[in-house]
């Protein structure tokens, strides 16, 4: 297991150095001058642009230019936003929890409904209800997600009057974030009806982010049970006598899991690509808005850090996937 | 032996390899056409390409041309639709069946135009790196794993930041984010056939590395790359339209759908038929051109296919 662990993080290095290099580079590549980019729309004067350069370190070589980049990153400065004149890294903290409760959200309602779909369609291979729940996976596998958000915001939302369209909770309640994810602190805040508005500000967003991993997941599930029913020892436990149910649950589908959990654990950086446009189209405040927003005001300074910090996040919990996949599967911690 | 006999045995073996390809084919549409999907999304898709080829014949009027009388009228089936315009028109008066024709051509240049970039790209990298291992492969692979670290979409964001808005850059981003996907496959097929018989045979009878790559190795990683290629022609697809939904690819009033979905989120209520009809063209392109790649994949693989 611990020759596992150091494999993994000496993958883990490397990339984390080739992810710093490229937001390095991002804001030397731009076109123009860095330091007039960053000094802003009204520009510098000769005095205050030597001292920026001086400043930023753009008058000394490239590689020592990174090392100071690098050396700031380790120390959590992952520099300062234009616009607001705010620490990228103090941006990103306060908008990361939205983006953190809405993706688990989405991930719970993908694996909750996806899971059992893709075993009904291999248990049941071949009936209606296979093609049904494969031919809905490959239309939410095929679904431009921007599309099918504004889809739900005209029947629920203008239509129905069931939802609201945007943000993460109704304007009339105002208490202190505990927590961060608008779920727990609304409960903590004791508010009649807070917990009520967080949650339908909530649902449509998450099946909308949910749906791509959710399609993925089901047709996963079900080739992964495909493969182990037909497995000898599922024989065997058939021929044992044992109940199709119990074959099912205990036998085949702890073993159809594994490869289940590397899919979703890759899904983490979809989720991060689908937060863009699902936090665009309900103007939820997290980070893929937060992103967006920055590219359009040519904020660079958090355009490359806030890639930075996503691109670590992503790979944290790829790690952590992986860890979790040599756990529970003993052949590759030993392979 | 004479030069007759010669000449002879290499235009016998030039016509059975020709039948043999023939035979493979017949195999191929066998396994294919058992899968309806499949054909069914090969027959949208063929129907896809006609319409976009026979646009300027197909469409009532050119994509751009404005009728001002004619602002926000819903589609034919709707009480206040006109028969002049089948599917409505938009907020400038423009008919939204002709923007919808031109949007196809649109829609399947840019799948092919980023699948061949990354395509390309992909299979030289991947070659290389796994022939050549060593330094190489180390410095080619790390790279790949440096683009999949970041999300796709926000990668092809901040690409676009840099380079500018515009659909070309738009499909030069998205093509950098796919192509990792065929580095990788490419290289794991080079590396499993690269010490079977027939190359080791081909090395030994003096074939150069150019030759062992492109001519002897690389046919035979074809199938997984031919699948990949159709499944990342959608992805592209999707993403390019989700870059010009974000005001980033695309820039009006070029008839691209996720630009035309961009343009019609303020009318969401009041004309909800701008919102629909372009989604509901990329749905079907989309689901049409992963039914192919489906039912490809369950071809070409020869684990499912006597199953």
């Amino acid at each position: 297991m611990l020759r596992f662990l150091l494999h993994r993080f000496g993958i883990l290095i490397p990339t984390f150095i080739g992810v710093s290099i490229v937001t390095f580079a991002f804001i030397r590549v731009l076109p123009g001058d860095p330091i007039l980019l960053l000094a802003g729309e009204r520009g510098v004067t000769p005095e205050r642009y030597a001292q920026l350069q001086e400043l930023l370190g753009f008058d000394r070589p490239l590689v020592v230019q990174y090392w100071d980049y690098l050396w700031a990153i380790l120390h959590g400065d992952f520099g300062t936003s234009l616009v607001s004149k705010q620490p990228v890294l103090d941006e990103f903290l306060a908008r990361f929890p939205a983006t953190l409760e809405l993706s688990l959200c989405a991930m719970f309602l993908a694996v909750i409904i996806g899971i059992p779909a893709g075993v009904i369609a291999a248990v049941k291979r071949g009936s209606i209800y296979d093609q049904s729940i494969m031919t809905t996976a490959l239309v939410g596998y095929s679904m431009p997600i921007f599309w099918w958000g504004l889809l739900l915001i005209i029947l629920f939302s203008v239509t129905l009057g069931w939802t609201p369209v945007s943000g993460r909770i109704s304007l009339m309640y105002y208490f202190p974030q505990v927590t961060g994810f608008m779920l727990i602190d609304s409960l903590l805040s004791g508010e009649k009806g807070a917990f009520a508005s967080a949650v339908s500000h909530l649902i449509l967003p998450s099946i909308v982010l949910g749906t791509i991993p959710l399609a993925v997941i089901a047709r996963q599930t079900r080739s992964a049970m495909l493969e182990v029913l037909g497995e000898d020892y599922v024989r065997t436990a058939r021929a044992k006598g044992l109940s199709s149910g119990r074959i099912v649950g205990l036998h085949a589908l702890r073993n159809a899991l594994i490869p289940v959990v590397t899919v979703i654990g890759l899904q983490v950086g979809v989720m991060m690509a689908g937060a863009i446009l699902t936090e665009t189209i309900f103007s939820w405040p997290g980070v893929g808005k937060w992103m967006l927003d920055s590219v359009f005001k040519r904020d660079y300074p958090v355009v490359q850090g806030g890639l930075l910090l996503i691109a670590a996040v992503v790979m944290v919990v790829n790690l952590m996937v992986d860890l979790l996949y040599g756990f529970i599967n003993p052949r590759i911690r030993q392979g | 032996m004479t030069d007759q006999t010669v000449t002879e045995t290499a235009a016998d073996t030039t016509r059975s390899s020709r039948s043999a390809r023939r035979a493979m084919l017949k195999e191929f549409w066998y396994y294919f056409s058992e899968n309806k999907g499949a054909v069914a999304g090969l027959f949208v898709f063929l129907t896809l390409v006609i319409v976009a080829l026979l646009a300027p014949l197909l469409a009532p009027y050119s994509p751009d041309q404005q009728f001002r009388d004619s602002l926000l009228v819903p589609p034919v089936w709707d009480a206040d639709g006109k028969a002049a315009f089948l599917l409505g028109t938009d907020a400038v008066g423009r008919d939204v069946l002709s923007r919808l024709i031109y949007g196809a051509r649109y829609s399947l240049v840019i799948g092919l135009v980023v699948v061949t970039l990354a395509l390309v790209s992909g299979i030289l990298l991947g070659l290389v790196a796994g022939f050549f291992r060593g330094w190489v492969d180390t410095v080619i692979m790390r790279l790949m794993d440096v683009i999949l670290a970041f999300p796709s979409l926000l990668l092809a964001l901040v690409l676009v930041a840099i380079l500018g808005p515009g659909l070309r850059n738009a499909m030069i981003a998205i093509a950098l984010v796919l192509q990792p996907h065929f580095v990788r496959l490419t290289r794991a097929s080079v590396l499993s056939e690269k010490n079977k018989d027939y190359v080791v045979s081909a090395r030994v009878a003096g074939a150069g590395k150019v030759r062992l790559m492109t001519r002897t190795i690389l046919p035979n990683c074809l199938a997984p790359l031919i699948v990949q290629a159709t499944l990342s022609f959608s992805t592209a697809i999707l993403d390019v339209a989700a870059l010009g939904f974000l005001g980033m690819g695309a820039q009006p009033p070029t008839p691209e759908w996720g630009t035309m979905l961009a343009d019609s989120r303020e009318f969401i209520t009041r004309a909800p038929w701008l919102v629909t009809l372009p989604g509901v063209a990329i749905l079907v392109t989309v689901l049409a051109i992963n039914l192919v790649g489906d039912g490809l994949r369950d071809t070409l693989d020869p684990k499912l296919k006597r199953s």
